[in-house]
């Protein structure tokens, strides 16, 4: 798996087979994010037809629009999230507008979080969290079967304790 | 319940036969526990009856003439009763949470145990002690007690803290958990071996009042005073209203609370250096003496305000896992102002070995430079950076040396970043769409929470893979030789109770 943009960067570190999520994530980033603006819309759109006030279509309109950018953004998104298992450490990569890549040494895990919402289990997908010493370490990997969520989470808890290092 | 629980007074406290060190021989699980000092709830309770008097002044003061009526009628023995028994009810609460904590300290951990509805049982691990603060509020001064607050990297509220003790105890105290975390007495020799004296220390460094008032006069805030305090009668005596004068208090208030706790905090700033860690003693109205043990340190660093430019003054900040993020939080400085050579001083304690043949050279440039200089071996932002920070692009910059990663911001005024590569948690880049535009990206280093966040932006792309690269490398390397966390067993093999002051330091200007 390559960058979006095709060209080898700053985000693409050589030899690094990338693992994607699966794909069930952009069902659930869409069932989550959608409502937000597709319930306001509606009701705008109800409330301009009701009160003949033009400027409200405006609003209805951008509404549109966003959520035209949303269904196209999100599945990009998705296939922009990828995460790859190292000999020592583990880089999570995402992003498609702000992208960010990081690395997160096994030695320096302190614990992994497994979480799935109800939405995260309708779509059968889990989300893997690391934490290590710093909060900054933003190591989060959603959209996981949870078979893989599972197999990731034991993985990294060996491998943390192998390497382990203190603070 | 056993005879121990009840009220005696700490220091010889339990049941049997004292040992000829005057401790108390255990009790039935092994353990010793003693009671925080009986004048305790006294010093506590003062804060609540503090804070209840200013609540009653602040009312009788918003509603005087009523007050007065009520002194004169029969009110004032209803005050006087009501204050008199809410003043019994917070001793006696206090009183009973003082029956309710105790601690006590084996080979591997301290206990506490405090809580009268909740109760709660603390162990800490001593080889996870991540810094030991003997903390004296104003009211604790006087009664000659301290609190005693054990650090461990638990995140927010972690500490053990033993309040109050006497003075003394806590100094032994703290002496003892220091070499017990070290490694000086161990498991083997048991509970009652014999601690040693506390390690000589060495003076290194301390803050002349005369500095710590110009470091405060000098900062944006104090800027922020005198302009506002020029501004506001100005604008005043042009429009003719005398009413504004009512904002200059409240809108003076917060920032000159900043600049009195700067001040409050830096009094008498004093730095030493023990075996046992950096010694930090401070405080005007709260003294404070820390102990940070050497290795506990996460990331170091050296900042010099806009205004401190021409004077030369660096402040040293440090990341300590236990401390955390508060807001103003005074345990992570190291040194509040100091001259160039005493920043690097205090730079030094930490980072003995930046892993560079010439620190003072490379120091100079990291402190002074810009631009990629030859022998420091910054990587600094490309030229088409200088729309981005078109005031910073040739000073920040990263350096990777063999032990540390050192990280330069701020054109006029400077911040330079340590992180020692064995402290390196996490390292992460990224960009947004304008970066990309124009081929750049931000590194990142993940300390632990505290003051100093590494970060530098704006970094040619190829560089910052490059870096970033080298850092997981260079921290991977270093996590396999890092030394154990029994500290002194390490100094004491090196053969060196405290070594003098390398190139970074000695050097002179």
């Amino acid at each position: 798996m390559t960058s979006p943009g095709g060209a080898p960067g700053p985000f693409d570190p050589q030899g690094v087979v990338w693992q994607p999520v699966s794909t069930r994530l952009i069902r659930a980033r869409l069932v989550s994010a959608l409502p937000f603006v597709l319930v306001p819309a509606v009701l705008l759109a109800l409330a301009a037809a009701a009160s003949g006030v033009t400027g409200l279509w405006f609003v209805v309109a951008a509404l549109a629009l966003l959520t035209m950018w949303i269904v196209w953004v999100i599945p990009r998104q998705v296939h922009a999230y990828g995460y790859a298992e190292r000999n020592d450490d583990l880089l999570i990569r995402r992003g498609v507008m702000f992208r960010s890549l990081v690395v997160v040494p096994y030695g320096r895990m302190q614990f992994v979080d497994v979480k799935a919402g109800p939405v995260d289990r309708w779509c059968d997908i889990a989300a893997v969290k690391l934490h290590t010493a710093s909060v900054h370490t933003d190591a989060h990997i959603a959209g996981l079967a949870p078979a893989e969520a599972a197999r990731l989470r034991d993985r990294l808890a060996s491998r943390g304790e192998a390497q382990l290092a203190g603070l | 319940m056993n005879a121990q629980l009840g009220p005696i007074p700490s220091g010889t406290t339990a049941p049997g036969a004292p040992t000829p060190l005057g401790r108390p021989s255990a009790g039935p699980d092994g353990l010793v526990w003693r009671r925080v000092h009986p004048v305790t709830p006294l010093v506590k309770g003062w804060k609540a009856i503090a804070v209840m008097a200013a609540v009653i002044a602040q009312q009788a003061g918003d509603n005087l003439a009523r007050g007065l009526d009520l002194v004169r009628g029969s009110g004032v023995l209803v005050l006087l009763g009501g204050l008199l028994a809410v003043v019994l009810l917070v001793t006696g609460l206090s009183w009973l949470s003082w029956r309710m904590t105790r601690y006590a300290i084996d080979a591997q951990a301290v206990h506490l145990r405090q809580g009268v509805i909740f109760r709660q049982q603390r162990q800490a691990r001593l080889d996870r002690l991540q810094a030991v603060d003997i903390v004296q509020p104003i009211v604790a001064r006087i009664f000659g007690l301290a609190e005693l607050k054990l650090e461990v990297a638990g995140g927010a509220d972690s500490a053990i803290k033993l309040a109050f003790l006497k003075e003394s105890e806590a100094n032994g105290l703290r002496n003892e958990l220091l070499a017990r975390a070290a490694g000086v007495v161990t498991a083997e020799r048991g509970v009652d071996a014999p601690v040693p004296a506390p390690p000589p220390e060495r003076h290194i460094v301390s803050v002349p009042l005369s500095r710590l008032i110009g470091s405060i006069v000098l900062t944006p805030s104090m800027l922020v005073v005198v302009i506002v305090a020029i501004a506001v009668p100005a604008g005043m005596i042009i429009a003719g209203d005398p009413g504004a004068i009512v904002l200059l208090p409240a809108t003076l208030f917060s920032v000159v609370g900043v600049l009195w706790k700067e001040f409050n905090q830096g009094f008498n700033f004093q730095a030493a250096i023990a075996p046992d860690g950096i010694r930090l003693r401070h405080g005007l109205t709260e003294a404070r003496s820390q102990t940070l043990p050497p290795g506990r340190i996460q990331a170091v660093r050296l900042r010099r305000r806009l205004l401190w430019r021409w004077a030369d003054w660096w402040r040293v900040d440090v990341n300590v896992a236990g401390y955390g993020q508060k807001q103003g939080a005074t345990e992570t400085v190291l040194l509040p102002v100091g001259t160039r050579d005493e920043a690097l001083l205090a730079l030094w304690l930490v980072l003995p070995d930046l892993g560079v043949p010439d620190a003072r050279a490379f120091l100079d440039a990291a402190l002074n430079g810009s631009g990629s200089g030859s022998a420091a071996g910054f990587t600094t932002c490309p030229r088409r950076s200088r729309w981005l920070s078109p005031l910073a692009w040739r000073v920040q910059g990263v350096a990777l040396t063999d032990r540390a990663a050192i990280l330069r911001r701020g054109r006029f005024s400077r911040v330079v970043e340590f992180v020692p590569f064995e402290r390196t948690q996490s390292v992460g880049i990224s960009q947004g769409p304008v970066a990309r535009g124009f081929g750049v990206a931000t590194l990142t280093l993940h300390s632990t929470h505290g003051a100093i966040r590494p970060v530098v932006d704006h970094l040619a792309a190829a560089d910052v893979a490059d870096l970033a690269n080298q850092v997981v490398n260079r921290s991977r390397a270093a996590r396999a030789t890092a030394a154990p966390e029994q500290w002194l067993s390490r100094v004491r093999a090196a053969g060196l109770p405290v070594a003098g002051p390398v190139g970074a330091a000695g050097g002179g200007s």
